[in-house]
């Protein structure tokens, strides 16, 4: 009987600290949900719930910005990174690791300087050698730099550590060669890497803003981040449209993460043992 | 899996080597400026004028915020390219000696090329380097005092009890409307220092002197306006809010009397609509003791710069646009930008009264402020006076000694300046 | 008979040696981009560090590491260097903790709800930065929520004007970082529990481990590899630590909360811009991350 109280007791405890920890978690974001629907007094002024100006500060935001070009630039750039970036770093994270060696450890340990300085430093010789490229405004100029990054390869190289040899063993008896085997026995297993990093650089890339301000310099290139700041910029700033901005580029995040939270925690109990 | 993997790079090649601009032509203005319902507007409207007798010049206004402006200066110039810069740009009136003075290849000289005369001589300072002029004077960041009447009113007083007074006078108003009404008369950002910028620049002192070398540790001004400042914040008449955000709270919750800053504060206070009637605007106050006290500043504002190696002489021609009263007029309903250009307070917009004011034609109001704003120096190294300056004060609120504090600041200023 | 006998070993020198080379064509893109996107960039940095004078007309400066030496005597920088190993210290111990009990909590399989406890609680991390830092703003303001809670449960006496204290500024920081990544730090914790097996655990409670305890002693080794990955990731974050100082406290008061990141891009573009010296403190901040990185993978990536 008293085991079964703590038991429960231990699950409601468990459930309370979950369900705190995510009200904290979520305020902000509902916030600025709740504040989409209101105007700038009724935000500053601190309202918790919404009132009735979503459909003007939603017209307001497609009159000032444009919404639309903004959401596409944001959705190409975002896909190309997300499919060649997975595609080049878990790769290169399954190299490491499979083939490991002194050598191929120490490469590793010199391309991991690479995300150790500032942005703002290497910021003009990269821009001098994007517009030397002619990438400036182009899709391209966006998404080269951060296909290839230390910490994705990071993450595959360390969870390719669980892959178990034997599978590869095998299949080289079986005379797959080593793209096959990297192609039809490591992408099923690594299925929940694959979302956690699908995830995470939807994330990074939906949300980057430093490097898109230097590269995107015409109208036609913006993207939602940069839309959003430049709701920000001017001597009035009305709160409710930054709002309704701020709601339209976060949404897509959310919705990713949900769908794709499934993958990487359920989705392959089996495969792996 | 394969497949779909094949497809997506086939369809990611394809997709990353379509351009989504075309490249610059002939005949085309590009221009970089920040605010859809101020300079961008008024652009546009310049833009739309200037088609009546250039149908083939094609204009294009692209929104680029002022800060990322300066940046792409900054990259453009130093990698030595700058076809990636627009032909024309604004730049904030604080900003223009550093970008000058730091990147001289990307500003034209325009001294021979342009007609300065109608624009207010303190405006033109801020873009004046080495005496030759770089900027075309746009809005004016004028200092208004915009107070609440009905606050003042429950206090027994008027807004002409605030015109052309000192800071002694004013914290002694405030504090009897405080102890009447239970509000502050202002509200200021913490270590932003605007407030203390303007006070410094309504006697005509910098944080430079004309040498161009710093001058903080003995700055007689400096230190009565940094004074009169820790007066208020002590009587409760000034109260520090943390973010620019918390400051237009405070205005439109209604929890200030009112403000002091440029004149394109009333743009926000315009647009909150349930306290229309219930402000108006006088001059702000004034130093007691520093010589050339007046009740006149400045804070913020920006002027348009040209590219040099663009086509100039089309830019130019362009921009006579801001020499014509006409053109202020039809800007000023729609954006509120108050003109540099003294000939343009002639025009039927500026002498209309504002209801929302109590009546008062506030914009030929602000411009008669403008012709007796005081220049000051702003330097290259503006910024980082100012910083400089912030932390001395924001210590000095901490109980440390001012003088002591503004020495430090000197020493940190000269440190940079002798990079 | 002798033929065959050299054959074989040799057949299989060839074939390690191809694989060996396979693995390096496997790293051959990844790496490629790197050096062409990030390092060489960094040697023109580097370079520029040596020099000193205006941004179009640098020169190598007098002697070459006169901007590294000038860092010792620059206040603010030296303040910069404090608040940001302050952030180090405190933040990423903190967070990873959390992201790790969350994680062992969400991978619970009798809980319900995970889908959306897991998406609450990374979302901070996609909040966009306006909203969040309005947020904190407010909240942590004089009269703000913060301090109303802490005053009615009387363990603050009176209200802190958090933003503008030395030390409450830091807090605000901390408690935002701490806020915005412990649900990102999460998701690697999860996606790599998926390898470890339920029976283990079920085996270690029959032998009487409690939760603590199957934490640190099944989880906590397991996940080695991804805790190293993470606090490595982490010790770069926050010394480039750059949004929050900007948005949250501006550096203030008085640059008590000011990060390297934030006053590297107040010099190079903020105030009258230094190159030289903006990319000299630039290279101090991969000092340190190499250093610290180099330390915890000799730590933690024993094999």
């Amino acid at each position: 009987m008293s085991g079964a109280f703590r038991k429960n007791l231990k699950w409601a405890l468990i459930y309370l600290f979950l369900i705190i920890a995510s009200l904290i978690s979520v305020f902000p974001l509902y916030w600025a949900f709740v504040s989409a629907f209101n105007n700038t007094q009724q935000i500053l002024g601190g309202s918790m719930i919404p009132h009735g100006d979503l459909l003007t500060n939603i017209r307001n935001l497609m009159d000032q910005a444009a919404v639309l070009t903004a959401f596409k630039n944001s959705t190409v750039n975002t896909l190309l990174v997300l499919v060649l970036s997975l595609t080049v770093c878990s790769i290169a994270g399954y190299g490491f690791e499979i083939y490991h060696d002194k050598w191929k450890d120490r490469v590793m340990g010199i391309l991991m300087l690479s995300m150790m300085v500032p942005f703002v430093a290497i910021l003009v010789p990269m821009f001098q050698m994007f517009s030397g490229m002619g990438l400036m405004n182009k899709a391209m100029g966006f998404v080269l730099p951060s296909i290839s990054t230390p910490f994705l390869i990071m993450l595959f190289r360390s969870n390719a550590r669980a892959f178990p040899k034997e599978i590869i063993e095998a299949a080289r008896i079986d005379g797959l060669n080593e793209a096959q085997i990297f192609v039809r026995m490591f992408i099923p297993t690594m299925r929940p890497t694959y979302a956690a990093a699908a995830t995470i650089t939807f994330m990074n890339t939906w949300n980057a803003y430093l490097w898109p301000r230097v590269i995107m310099k015409s109208n036609e290139a913006i993207t939602m981040p940069m839309l959003v700041s430049n709701l920000m910029g001017g001597y009035v700033i009305d709160y409710g449209v930054v709002m309704a901005g701020v709601t339209i580029c976060t949404l897509p995040t959310v919705i990713i993460f949900f769908f794709l939270q499934k993958s990487f925690t359920e989705a392959i109990a089996g495969s792996v043992k | 899996m394969k497949k779909i993997l094949s497809v997506l790079l086939v369809l990611t090649l394809v997709l990353s080597l379509t351009p989504l601009a075309l490249a610059e032509e002939d005949g085309k203005i590009v221009i970089w400026t920040w605010d859809p319902k101020f300079n961008i507007a008024a652009m546009n409207i310049a833009a739309d004028m200037y088609h009546v007798d250039h149908p083939d010049v094609e204009i294009e206004v692209q929104e680029v915020l002022s800060d990322d402006i300066e940046q792409n200066v900054a990259t453009a110039a130093t990698a030595g390219d700058l076809s990636t810069l627009p032909d024309i740009m604004l730049c904030q009136d604080n900003s223009f000696q550093k970008m000058v003075t730091n990147y001289p290849e990307v500003y034209t000289d325009l001294t021979d090329l342009y007609d300065f005369e109608g624009f207010g001589p303190a405006k033109q300072a801020y873009s004046i380097i080495d005496g030759r002029h770089y900027g075309i004077p746009f809005d004016a960041g004028t200092v208004v005092g915009a107070y609440r009447t009905d606050y003042l009113e429950q206090a027994g007083y008027t807004i002409d009890d605030l015109k052309d007074i000192t800071w002694d006078r004013l914290i002694e108003i405030g504090k009897d409307v405080k102890e009447k009404t239970g509000y502050p008369m202002f509200s200021g950002q913490a270590g932003s220092v605007d407030a203390i910028m303007i006070m410094l620049q309504s006697c005509g002192a910098s944080m430079f002197n004309e040498d161009g070398s710093v001058n903080l540790k003995d700055n007689e001004p400096l230190k009565e306006v940094v004074a009169d400042y820790m007066a208020m914040v002590e009587a409760g008449v000034f109260v520090e809010v943390n973010s620019w955000d918390e400051y237009i709270g405070t205005l439109s919750n209604g929890s200030v009397v009112g403000t002091f800053n440029g004149c394109w504060i009333l743009a926000t206070i315009l647009s909150l609509d349930d306290q229309a009637g219930k402000w108006d605007i006088t001059n702000m106050p004034k130093l007691a003791n520093a010589e050339g006290a007046t009740n006149y500043s400045n804070n913020g504002g920006s002027s348009w710069a040209i590219t040099q190696g663009t086509d100039v002489d089309l830019a130019v021609d362009f921009m006579q646009m801001y020499r014509n009263v006409e053109f202020y007029n039809a800007i000023l309903p729609t954006t509120s930008a108050i003109a540099t250009f003294s000939p343009a307070k002639e025009g039927e917009a500026y002498s209309a009264p504002s209801e929302f004011f109590n009546g008062t034609p506030i914009f030929a109001t602000i411009l008669e402020f403008g012709e007796q704003v005081p220049s000051n120096i702003t330097g290259a190294y503006y910024y980082d006076a100012r910083n400089a300056v912030s932390t001395a004060v924001t210590n000095a609120m901490n109980g440390g000694d001012i003088d002591a504090e503004l020495a430090t600041a000197e020493d940190t200023v000269n440190f940079a300046m002798g990079f | 008979m002798t033929n065959n006998a050299n054959a074989r070993p040799r057949r299989q020198l060839t074939l390690q040696k191809k694989q060996n080379l396979t693995g390096w064509i496997f790293l051959l893109p990844a790496t490629i981009l790197i050096v062409w996107m990030s390092f060489y960039p960094m040697v023109r940095a580097f370079i520029v560090s040596l020099q000193r004078g205006k941004p179009t007309a640098l020169q190598f400066s007098e002697p070459l590491w006169r901007n590294y030496e000038r860092m010792l005597q620059d206040k603010v920088f030296v303040q910069s260097l404090i608040n940001t190993f302050t952030y180090l210290i405190i933040q990423v111990p903190i967070m990873l903790v959390l992201a790790l009990i969350f994680a062992s909590l969400l991978n619970m399989k009798d809980l319900k709800f995970k889908g959306i406890f897991r998406t609450c609680i990374f979302l901070p991390c996609a909040t966009a930065l306006v909203s969040y830092s309005i947020i904190f703003r407010t909240m942590f303001s004089y009269d703000g929520m913060v301090n109303a809670v802490l005053v009615s449960m009387h363990i603050l006496k009176e209200p802190v004007n958090w933003l503008n204290d030395p030390i409450g500024a830091k807090a605000v920081i901390i408690i935002a970082l701490i806020w915005r990544w412990t649900g990102y730090n999460m998701v690697f914790y999860l996606s790599s529990m998926q390898s470890i097996d339920y029976s283990i655990y079920e085996a270690a409670r029959i032998d009487g481990a409690g939760a603590w305890t199957q934490l640190t002693k099944i989880t906590m080794p397991l996940l080695k590899p991804i805790i190293l990955v993470t606090a490595i990731m982490s010790t770069n974050g926050t010394l480039q630590l750059y949004d929050e100082s900007v948005n949250l406290t501006n550096g203030g008061p008085a640059n008590m909360s000011i990060t390297m990141s934030h006053y590297i891009y107040n010099t190079t573009f903020v105030t009258s811009p230094n190159f030289g010296y903006a990319a000299a403190m630039s290279f101090v901040i991969l000092l340190f991350v190499a250093v610290l990185s180099g330390i915890q993978m000799k730590v933690g990536d024993k094999r």
